[in-house]
């Protein structure tokens, strides 16, 4: 009784900020965003139509790419020598006071359109929690989350492309977010329910029964080692259906998993008071597969990319990524290699980058590619995630 | 005693001082409000700033640390204009702290209030360069802003604060007749150059130009955010040689190679023109910034 009173004391000592946490409209948040790139100030309203100043950000990215070089990927159709690559169109906006909305559609070379994501976001829930439903990049490690655009290569890692599918692991679903209050360390939780992608979109998983979901965990922390360096590092899991088999009565089928694990560590230096001149990026992630093939048949297997970028001036940088993997139902082969690229940035806003490419792939061959990338963007700049 | 009263006490000793004496968290995105705000709140605030004197401010890494200082903040103060646009929205998306948002008590927008210079009144679009919509940032490097940011601060903190309002309201008064004094000072400094031409690396110096009567003729920036390129070097060049323009303000995050070689070969100065609190180690305080760039200024000038 007295240990429920000591309980209690805590409980109401701390409930003021709870409450004001968990009840917005306590506090009156405003219906204009706290987040949006671009301050929404409208022209205001006339009798004929309402503001323009509640639309949403709209934004878009274009990807080209020019090819050279014989492409030789077992099971993948070769890519044009030229080539829209993708053009993603962003819509972002505040939904109202508690959330905001994300909208990303791609249309791949040939125009097809493609819901890339689409989720609301409630970032101040009670308890340091964040929530987000919809259909969404999942955080299975820090290259996944990053748009294909967003990253610095021409190719998929070989090892993401593999285990996760050349447009990355996203499904359906929700996702947890808790960031563990403490006033030392940032470390962050995230839980998430998927629908499964198809086979096709990702090698690791299937949908196998209406009812499979896939569930993903992920931990990460970051510290600043000083004040130009720092680290990320974190762990994922993923374990989802893969297939499904038929029981030995064939009256019903069972389905198949796989476990994913993934660990990560990126390094950053950077002396802020060269921001814009100097900067290294490392970023090392390690993937192992546990892929059910049938009840009594496991494949494990696993892959890995390393990838440093040096910016060396305002407006360039070099780099190169080393990859290797086996795949997501195959331990007896791999391939593996290797991009270098230098990159011309005129603005934050345009990337010019030649890259190079030589991959081993798992029947003997060798790919030798070489590729001009042009990224474009127009519209409000959305700020990238760490 | 029994263990549960022991508890009990350890937790009423735990809980009670930190909600009796707890000072207020202030996070400033700029070492420059965090300056203001430390003169108002002296020490019933603690305060932090995100980007560092010596930091481009339009340029800075979102880290996570920052999340964890952003939490507990009972008071965000920000420079606005969409200074922080590029950073400062991640922060607060995950920051997981409604009192911070705009609108909320804890939020605050230093510029409200300011004299704010170079709006655009046509379109604005990237061939501008990174312009801003809403006017030029820089504006605390008028001493008015800051003594508008300094009464705002006050405001501030008395409607979160109101037990210590009286406290707040004495360290205004002596801030401004601080601030007062030294502007009497500082314009008998500017005096002495009245209408000296200057060529500015970035565009962060309208509102100390029109204070001080400094005529910035061009910037070693073609357009804002954008690299000198080698025709409008010489473009630069020609101009300096020409209209005999005797100084070059570089703000310290910019790499002074360039500007000193224009320097070497026009015969101009090129300075080291910190425009932040904490710039140079020598800038502590807000009175601090104005007393160092104007000293600059005048021993550059007159010798």
């Amino acid at each position: 009784m007295r240990l429920k009173f000591s309980f209690l004391l805590l409980l109401f000592t701390g409930l003021p900020l709870v409450v004001r946490a968990a009840d917005p409209a306590s506090v009156g948040l405003p219906a204009t965003s706290p987040y949006a790139a671009v301050p929404q100030r409208g022209e205001g309203a006339s009798a004929l139509q309402a503001s323009n100043s509640m639309n949403p950000n709209i934004s878009v990215v274009g990807w080209f790419q020019g090819m050279t070089g014989h492409p030789h990927d077992p099971g993948h159709e070769p890519e044009p020598v030229l080539q829209l690559k993708e053009t993603e169109l962003g819509l972002q906006s505040i939904v109202d006071p508690w959330a905001r909305g994300d909208f990303f559609v791609s249309f791949d070379q040939d125009g097809a359109a493609n819901l890339e994501e689409g989720y609301i976001t409630w970032f101040h829930l009670p308890g340091n929690l964040g929530l987000r439903t919809g259909k969404f990049r999942s955080y299975f490690g820090p290259f996944n989350r990053t748009h294909p655009h967003d990253t610095a290569f021409a190719t998929r890692p070989l090892a993401e492309k593999n285990f996760l599918g050349e447009d990355g692991l996203a499904g359906t679903g929700g996702g947890l977010s808790w960031q563990v209050p403490n006033p030392w360390v940032f470390i962050n939780v995230d839980g998430e329910i998927l629908r499964p992608p198809a086979v096709s979109d990702t090698p690791s998983f299937d949908r196998a029964q209406r009812r499979d979901l896939l569930y993903i965990g992920r931990i990460n922390s970051y510290v600043d080692l000083t004040d130009e360096q720092n680290l990320s590092f974190g762990g994922s899991f993923a374990d989802g259906p893969s297939g499904e088999e038929l029981n030995t009565l064939g009256t019903s089928s069972d389905t198949l998993h796989t476990q994913l694990y993934a660990l990560d560590l990126t390094y950053r230096w950077k002396n802020p008071a060269r921001a814009i001149y100097r900067s290294v990026i490392w970023q090392n992630e390690i993937l192992w597969s546990k892929h059910e093939l049938s009840s009594i048949d496991t494949v494990q297997s696993w892959g890995l990319m390393s990838w440093l970028q040096f910016q060396f001036a305002q407006r360039w940088a070099t780099g190169g990524r080393y990859d290797f993997s086996q795949f997501a139902t195959d331990n007896g082969t791999h391939e593996y290699g290797g991009l270098v690229f230098i990159t011309y940035s005129p603005s934050e806003f345009s990337h010019i980058s030649l890259q190079g490419s030589h991959v081993k792939r798992s029947d003997g061959l060798d790919e030798n590619l070489g590729f001009l990338r042009v990224i474009f963007n127009i519209g409000p700049h959305g700020a990238h995630p760490f | 005693m029994k263990l549960s009263k022991l508890v009990s006490l350890a937790a009423v000793a735990l809980v009670a001082p930190s909600l009796l004496f707890a000072k207020l968290q202030v996070v400033t995105s700029t070492e420059d409000l965090a300056a203001i705000a430390r003169e108002i709140g002296k020490d019933k605030i603690d305060v932090t700033a995100i980007a560092k004197g010596y930091q481009d401010p339009h340029f800075v890494d979102p880290k996570p640390s920052y999340l964890l200082k952003l939490g507990r903040a009972d008071l965000l103060i920000i420079v606005g204009m969409e200074l922080e646009v590029g950073w400062l929205p991640p922060l607060l998306q995950n920051a997981r702290n409604t009192k911070i948002l705009p609108g909320n008590p804890g939020y605050l927008d230093a510029s409200e209030g300011c004299h704010i210079l170079q709006k655009p009144t046509g379109t604005v679009d990237r061939s501008m360069g990174d312009v801003h919509p809403f006017g030029n940032p820089h504006y605390w490097t008028d001493p008015e802003n800051g003594r508008a940011i300094a009464r705002r601060i006050s405001e501030k903190l008395s409607e979160l604060d109101g037990a210590h309002a009286a406290e707040f309201a004495a360290s205004l008064k002596q801030f401004e007749e601080t601030l007062s004094a030294k502007e009497r000072k500082w314009n008998a400094i500017a005096a002495t150059f009245k209408g000296v031409k200057v060529i500015t690396y970035h565009n962060s110096w309208p509102n100390f130009a029109q204070t001080y009567g400094l005529d910035i003729v061009n910037h070693v920036e073609p357009k804002p955010g954008i690299p000198p390129s080698p025709a409008h070097v010489q473009d630069l060049i020609k101009e300096i040689k020409r209209d005999k323009i005797p100084l070059l303000l570089i703000e310290p995050y910019f790499d002074e190679k360039l500007p000193q070689k224009i320097a070497e070969e026009t015969g101009a100065k090129m300075l080291l023109f910190p425009p932040s609190v904490g710039g140079v180690k020598e800038i502590k305080t807000y009175f601090d910034l104005f007393d160092y760039d104007l000293s600059l200024l005048k021993k550059s000038l007159n010798p």
